[in-house]
């Protein structure tokens, strides 16, 4: 039988590659979107491994809702993504040089 | 059920808001543009009308109630007043400046209104998924407020940092909560309290989900090491935004600290008490020194904010009701200089011209001696210079520290206030002994702008000639 | 065999994973995002949270990763300027996600932890995950219910207000415009001395 601790280091595991993910590509926005899909992704294995061996619904339901955020946080972001786009006709942000110091 | 919808007028002030979101958007889409000022009118009527509906519902006692997710006591009424009185400044004084930059549309008022809701759920949030749902609700509005002045490359860029920044510490903050519902089965803050002051608890992902939960906290602050996102969003926010960030949102981060720290975990004070030590001294010290290079006042404030999270951090970290009261005190003060701070800078600003540099403030005595005096207040306050309300923030907090025994985190506290009033101390330099640039034009504003932005810097005059009352209302609501 | 699954699902998940932050093409990326979802979702399977599983494809899947796949398209991005530094960042992003990873792993896998032995605990109803879900969404939970449904107003009124730009090019009548015309918008009668002939 596979224990919860399997469970809690699939989730980990998949924490860690969206961390990594966010390192690697600091310039490109899309993939950091998705890096930032796949750590709620991590969360939400967490939850409902945690949720199944407490025997508690709640976990479930805190998925739930954040299926819900991540889904409104996508269309967000890809919407701020795309004003960015057309503005700068490049979706790179360390093009600006004028925001440092 | 019944028993669900008991005390169900406490949480009549939620209602109104999502009510009112409601009309004037449907407001906003069907009357004519004419009547522009009609959706002004009714989101300040939004506030205001919250705001008495607030003071009207007051709870006797701590209440939960929808099932536990939403809790009513003191200390929400306090933090309520506050964002509704802060969030009326904000409305006022962006007006002008978003109309001269074409950006005065219902959206703003609209998403403003929703980042006020999401603060107000922050404020009452007894429940890991209504903390949640209030951040994301504040947070996402923010987002997009940010990126209102949609043809401003500049704008759109700091919104892109600010939702990746934010969205990872919200995954962060995810991760944490996580890991505490597995140590403790339950997602009540109460019930975790309960759970962790039993000792039932694993300890070892208890301290995992503490340290994932401050990180984000950390982050969504902006405390150092957290706060890389925080010069780069109040330098590419359309000023009007910035005032908006820069006020609201820091009681409500004060809200999270209580609700999330206090509330639920306050058995592992011990924990989290020793990191916002680390935290509070970063912040102190890189805020106040960063900010002397600054030649950006939007920049500058953004790391004075930095440093001011700091010490907001220590006043929490002492972990007695006196400290929380004091952490209280010093978040309205500073949430109240903020608010006349970045007014200023609007009032400077006019169509086609933004007062973004420190240079902008030079000779401001000559063109207008009246508003050089109530930047003069407003910055000797956020330096901490009496009688100035915020000397006494400042002095609350440290007798806190000192109260604690931790003698070496006062003296660093004292020493970093000291560093940073030359930051401060500049601007109001260049306000009185230096000449205005040339052509610069007579100062402009609506009526209300410059009686509220009076009022505004007066009140930090005048509490701070009697701050026992408003520190006495901090110490009553905890 | 439920082991077997587990790993073989895993496996594939992590594999996923990783090709999502090293592929070129964000295209390819989003693709391998799909397959990430599609097995986690057999993983919920696994732990018998049906409803989420199914609402993760449905939602993720059918939704999300298709407005991923759909801004993709429409943006019409420079692939080789965004992999600037992707070999820089490599060795500290991995370095870092290890030394988390193993921190994470000494915690979970730790000696007289419980995580380990634990076994399931049967939910408080014996109904099925879908009937559990709904008999407290709308009740224990419907405070942040509501609010979810602020929030997705936000999220719609945000998502216009940033990508909405009206075409100038259309051309299109307005009915109450032209129902609210009067006469003497159009038509102006001037009166004249009349023009005697000489």
């Amino acid at each position: 039988m596979i224990a919860l601790a399997d469970f809690l280091i699939l989730g980990a595991v998949l924490f860690c590659i969206s961390v990594a993910g966010i390192f690697i590509n600091r310039k490109n926005i899309l993939i950091l979107l998705m890096c930032i899909e796949l750590m709620l992704l991590s969360v939400n294995i967490n939850f409902i491994a945690f949720s199944h061996f407490l025997g508690d619904i709640g976990g479930q339901v805190f998925v739930f809702f954040i299926l819900t955020v991540a889904a409104a946080e996508a269309a967000i972001g890809l919407a701020i993504l795309v004003v960015l786009f057309r503005n700068k006709r490049s979706i790179n942000v360390t093009d600006i040089s004028s925001m440092k110091g | 059920m019944t028993a669900a919808l008991n005390h169900l007028h406490l949480f009549v002030p939620e209602i109104f808001v999502a009510s009112m979101i409601c009309i004037i958007l449907l407001v906003d889409a069907y009357v004519p543009k004419a009547i522009n000022a009609l959706t002004h009118q009714l989101s300040q009527a939004t506030v205001i009308g919250a705001a008495l509906l607030t003071l009207l519902n007051q709870p006797t006692e701590t209440t939960l109630l929808l099932h536990n997710t939403f809790v009513s006591d003191s200390l929400s009424v306090t933090l309520k007043m506050a964002m509704y009185v802060l969030m009326f400044g904000v409305f006022v004084y962006s007006r002008s400046y978003l109309q001269q930059r074409g950006l005065l549309k219902g959206e703003y008022y609209v998403l403003a209104l929703c980042a006020l809701l999401g603060m107000m759920v922050l404020a009452s949030a007894a429940h890991f998924l209504s903390l949640y749902m209030g951040l994301e609700l504040m947070a996402l509005s923010i987002y997009a407020l940010v990126a209102l002045n949609r043809d401003s490359a500049q704008s759109s860029e700091a919104a892109m940092k600010y939702f990746i920044l934010g969205a990872l510490a919200s995954g962060l903050l995810l991760y944490g909560i996580s890991m505490i519902y597995g140590a403790t089965g339950t997602l009540e803050l109460k019930a975790v309290s309960d759970v962790i002051a039993e000792g039932k608890a694993e300890s070892k992902l208890l301290l995992l989900g503490i340290t994932f939960i401050m990180v984000g906290l950390a982050f969504k602050l902006g405390v150092v090491p957290f706060h890389m996102w925080v010069p780069d969003i109040y330098q590419g926010s359309p000023t009007a935004i910035t005032l908006l960030i820069a006020s609201v949102p820091k009681i409500a981060g004060f809200a999270m600290l209580m609700r999330l720290l206090v509330d639920g975990m306050s058995g592992l004070h011990s924990t989290w008490g020793d990191m916002l030590i680390i935290l509070a001294v970063l912040s102190m010290a890189l805020g106040n020194i960063v900010a002397i290079a600054q030649t950006n006042i939007k920049r500058m404030l953004a790391y004075s904010t930095i440093s001011h999270m700091g010490f907001l951090s220590l006043g929490m970290l002492v972990g007695t009701n006196e400290g929380y009261a004091a952490a209280l005190f010093y978040t309205l003060v500073y949430a109240l200089m903020s608010l006349g701070g970045f007014g200023m800078i609007i009032l400077l600003s006019r169509s086609g011209f933004e007062a973004e540099n420190i240079e902008d403030f030079k000779g401001l005595n000559k063109r207008s001696p009246w508003y050089a005096f109530m930047m003069l207040i407003l910055m000797l306050s956020m330096a901490g210079v009496p009688p100035m309300l915020g000397f006494w923030a400042k002095l609350a907090v440290i007798s806190q520290i000192v109260n604690a025994h931790m003698y070496v985190l006062a003296v660093m506290a004292v020493l970093f206030s000291v560093i940073g009033m030359y930051y401060y101390l500049r601007i109001i330099k260049y306000m009185y002994f230096d000449a205005p640039a040339e052509n610069s034009p007579e100062i402009e504003a609506n009526t209300d702008m410059r009686w509220t932005l009076s009022l505004n810097a007066l009140a930090v005059l005048g509490l701070g000639l009697f701050p026992h009352t408003l520190l006495q209302l901090c110490q009553n609501s905890l | 065999m439920t082991s077997l699954v587990f790993y073989i699902f895993a496996t594939i998940l992590i594999f996923a994973a990783i090709r999502v932050v090293t592929v070129k093409n964000p295209v390819h990326a989003s693709l391998f995002l799909v397959l990430a979802f599609f097995t986690s979702a057999g993983i919920w399977l696994l732990l018998e949270a049906e409803f989420l599983a199914i609402t993760l494809v449905l939602v993720y899947v059918g939704a999300v990763m298709v407005l991923f796949l759909f801004v993709i398209m429409m943006l019409d991005i420079d692939h080789k300027t965004l992999r600037e530094g992707f070999g820089r960042y490599f060795a500290i992003g991995s370095f870092v996600a290890v030394v988390v990873l193993l921190e994470l792993y000494m915690v979970f896998k730790a000696k007289g932890s419980d995580l380990a032995t634990t076994t399931a605990k049967a939910m408080a109803e014996d109904v099925p995950n879908t009937v559990a879900l709904g008999k407290v969404l709308y009740t224990d939970y419907l405070y942040p219910f509501e609010l979810a449904a602020m929030l997705l107003l936000v999220a719609m009124v945000a998502a216009i207000t940033l990508t909405m730009r009206p075409r100038r090019s259309n051309k299109y009548q307005e009915p109450s415009k032209q129902v609210e015309v009067k006469a003497s918008d159009r038509l102006k009668v001037l009166k004249m001395p009349a023009e005697k002939a000489e």
